[in-house]
């Protein structure tokens, strides 16, 4: 029985893969803005604070005489005071009226009004380039009017800061991320492990063990589907024993009745009687063992298809096996044996029934002249069984057929029910072994029959 | 030759009886299995058929009881199934040999000879096939009472073929059962003894049948 592969609709393992991570996208950019709107200002406000240092060193340059300000700012100071590694310093110091002291004359344009002692910070756009502006009201005119003191710099350590900021919070970020990401494969892999081990389970069973599967070790959420399964089970069970007990009833009730016909047809046969009666009996007595002989394949079907081949197995010698078989065959037909002791585990009254159906089979077919040759061997690690007939053999385009219940070779003669191979066929299977049709020596048919290796002995 | 068939099933049970007669044997039937433990008793059969299949109690304890009280009486078991429990319970309890049905009539014949011959063996020291005995004490054979030239190892496979009659007997093991083949433990040391044995037995009704590649088998009947 072959089953159609399984279009899953969808499946959960990528589902909440899915869920568990398409949030991080989004989640991990934005812990990564807080955290860098968070440390950015501090790093930025000390920037500024440095800036204010300036401002304040200008400031006390100022000198006020006779209601004159002025900035007694030297040379080497004003060199000092614009010394940076990293930026361009500007500063602008003027009077209370923004006549200009000292400095650059284009940063005082952008001035803010200032109140004495008020500080403001802000960006702005100096000869083209982008500055930090600190701007403070420096108290002059005894403390009632302030002189603007401005100090700028270009953007230079500001963008460094920025850049590392920003850096610190994706490096921090990241290992975390990639450890969510990994942990929620992990997790979700582990999370369905059970159910892979349930499949598995479920997969390795046979119709001969409709055992519920167990439910401890079973998680809570799969729980209600086990025991689903294992209420199907029990009724598949239940329906299998009560088809097995139908079989033996069926196997009882109609195997007494036949052996009366056929002890009742033989016995005829041999009482004295008018001389019409010999073929009508002749014909009726073969049709008694005609469906005996079915009766018996009918079952041996049915019990090849339900027997488990492990159930009762045991260490079987074939060479016993044809031996036992062919023992009514010998008087009938011309056999010729080529047996080796070859041990294989099976059933050995089932095996039995294959031998016999192949040599009747081989008698039926090839004729009462036939020759036939019973063979038991050990090929390239298998275990083999063969029968083989000097008959007309079948035709190659009729072999695969032929397999089938019922079917017959076109050429066919005899009076076979075409059983006989169907039945060869499922005795070899229930033993994990394979059943071929050859062409013989002779050109007749070779039946091989090769079982899956095992080991000698 | 006297028989108690035990089977329920009337019509098998006549058909039965009406073909083992016809062998010329005395048959009793019983549809029971209670009251053969007591018929055993009185009468000395020679052989006990028995079915499995019985109302109130089945042929395995039939045959348990049967046992039990000492009766030493061959068994034949009759079994409608062939399962393989069936067959080894039927061993177990002390059957012979059985038979499933439908059997034919020729093999039950051929097995409820082969079972009683085994037993006269046991009892009497006395072999018969056909026309032939071979009596075991005097290590003799007679055909028709006349008595049948066999040398000593003749004699030891004539036995154990008679003994396995109607079963294939393997070459070798032909072989190892005749102690003294001396020099000469070859396989063709035993075709030649069988073929001279085939043409003895002969005048006994009896052929041995050469199994190719195999071994021989004793049977009644006119050599092919």
């Amino acid at each position: 029985m072959t089953t159609a592969p399984l279009r899953p609709a969808g499946s959960i393992r990528r589902r909440l893969l899915v869920w568990l991570l398409l949030p991080l996208l989004g989640l991990v950019p934005l812990a990564a803005g807080l955290m860098y709107v968070m440390t950015v200002r501090p790093a930025l406000d000390s920037l500024d604070r440095a800036l204010t240092g300036t401002a304040v060193a200008l400031s006390d340059l100022l000198v006020e005489r006779q209601g004159q300000v002025s900035l007694a700012l030297s040379a080497q100071t004003d060199k000092a005071l614009r010394t940076d590694l990293y930026d361009r310093v500007y500063f602008a110091v003027a009077a209370p009226d923004a006549r200009l002291l000292s400095g650059d004359a284009p940063l005082m344009t952008l001035r803010p009004p200032l109140q004495p002692r008020e500080w403001k910070f802000f960006d702005a756009v100096l000869g083209g380039q982008a500055v930090r502006v600190a701007a403070f009201g420096a108290p002059c005119g005894g403390g009632a009017q302030s002189c603007p003191v401005l100090v700028a710099e270009s953007l230079a350590k500001r963008r460094q800061a920025q850049s590392a900021v920003l850096a610190g919070a994706v490096l921090s970020l990241l290992p975390l991320a990639l450890a969510l990401v990994l942990l929620g494969a992990v997790a979700v892999g582990r999370g369905l492990l059970p159910l892979r081990r349930l499949g598995a389970d479920i997969e390795h069973r046979s119709l001969a063990n409709l055992q519920p599967v167990d439910t401890p070790g079973v998680p809570q959420e799969v729980a209600p589907l086990v025991l689903a399964l294992n209420r199907l089970l029990g009724r598949l069970d239940a329906a299998s024993a009560a088809q097995r007990a139908f079989v033996e009833n069926a196997a009882h009730q109609l195997r007494t009745p036949l052996t009366v016909l056929r002890t009742e047809s033989e016995l005829a046969l041999t009482d004295p009687h008018a001389a019409t009666l010999p073929a009508t009996l002749q014909r009726f007595h073969q049709g008694a063992e005609r469906a005996a002989r079915l009766a018996n394949q009918l079952l041996a079907l049915a019990r090849a298809g339900s027997e488990s081949p492990l159930a009762g197995a045991r260490r079987v010698d074939l060479r016993e096996v044809c031996i036992a078989a062919a023992e009514p065959w010998v008087k009938v037909h011309d056999i010729g044996f080529e047996l080796q002791s070859v041990m294989v585990t099976g059933h050995e009254l089932m095996l039995r029934e294959l031998v016999a159906n192949l040599l009747h089979n081989a008698g039926e077919y090839a004729g009462a002249a036939a020759a036939i040759t019973v063979r038991t061997a050990w090929r390239d690690g298998h275990a083999v069984l063969e029968v083989e007939d000097d008959g007309p053999g079948i035709p190659s385009a009729d072999r695969e057929r032929i397999w089938g219940r019922f079917e017959r070779g076109r050429e066919a003669r005899g009076s076979g029910s075409g059983l006989g191979l169907a039945i060869v066929r499922d005795i070899a299977r229930a033993h994990g072994a394979e059943a071929l049709l050859l062409e013989g020596r002779d050109g007749g048919l070779l039946v091989r029959v090769s079982f899956a290796a095992a080991a000698p002995g | 030759m006297h028989i108690l068939l035990v089977e329920d099933d009337a019509p098998l049970a006549e058909s039965t009886s009406n073909a083992l007669r016809a062998q010329g044997w005395r048959v009793d039937h019983t549809a029971r299995g209670e009251p053969v433990a007591l018929s055993l008793q009185r009468d000395a059969y020679d052989l006990l058929i028995l079915d499995i299949g019985l109302q109130g109690i089945d042929g395995f304890e039939t045959l348990r009881r049967a046992r039990a009280q000492g009766s030493r009486v061959p068994v034949l078991m009759l079994t409608a199934r062939d399962a393989v429990e069936d067959r080894v319970r039927g061993l177990e309890a002390g059957a012979d040999d059985y038979l499933v049905k439908p059997f034919a009539l020729s093999e039950l014949v051929a097995r409820s000879r082969a079972l009683v011959r085994r037993s006269e063996a046991r009892l009497d020291d006395v072999l018969s096939l056909g026309r032939l005995r071979l009596d075991l004490r005097a290590l003799r054979g007679f055909v028709d009472g006349q008595p049948l030239g066999l040398s000593p190892r003749e004699f030891a496979l004539l036995q154990y073929l008679m003994l396995k009659a109607d079963k294939i007997v393997p070459r070798e093991q032909l072989v190892a059962m005749v102690p003294d083949w001396g020099a000469a433990t070859s396989g063709n040391a035993v075709d030649l003894q069988v073929s001279r044995l085939r043409g003895k037995v002969e005048r006994a009704g009896l052929r041995i049948r050469t199994v190719r590649g195999l071994g021989y088998l004793l049977e009644e009947g006119d050599p092919a």
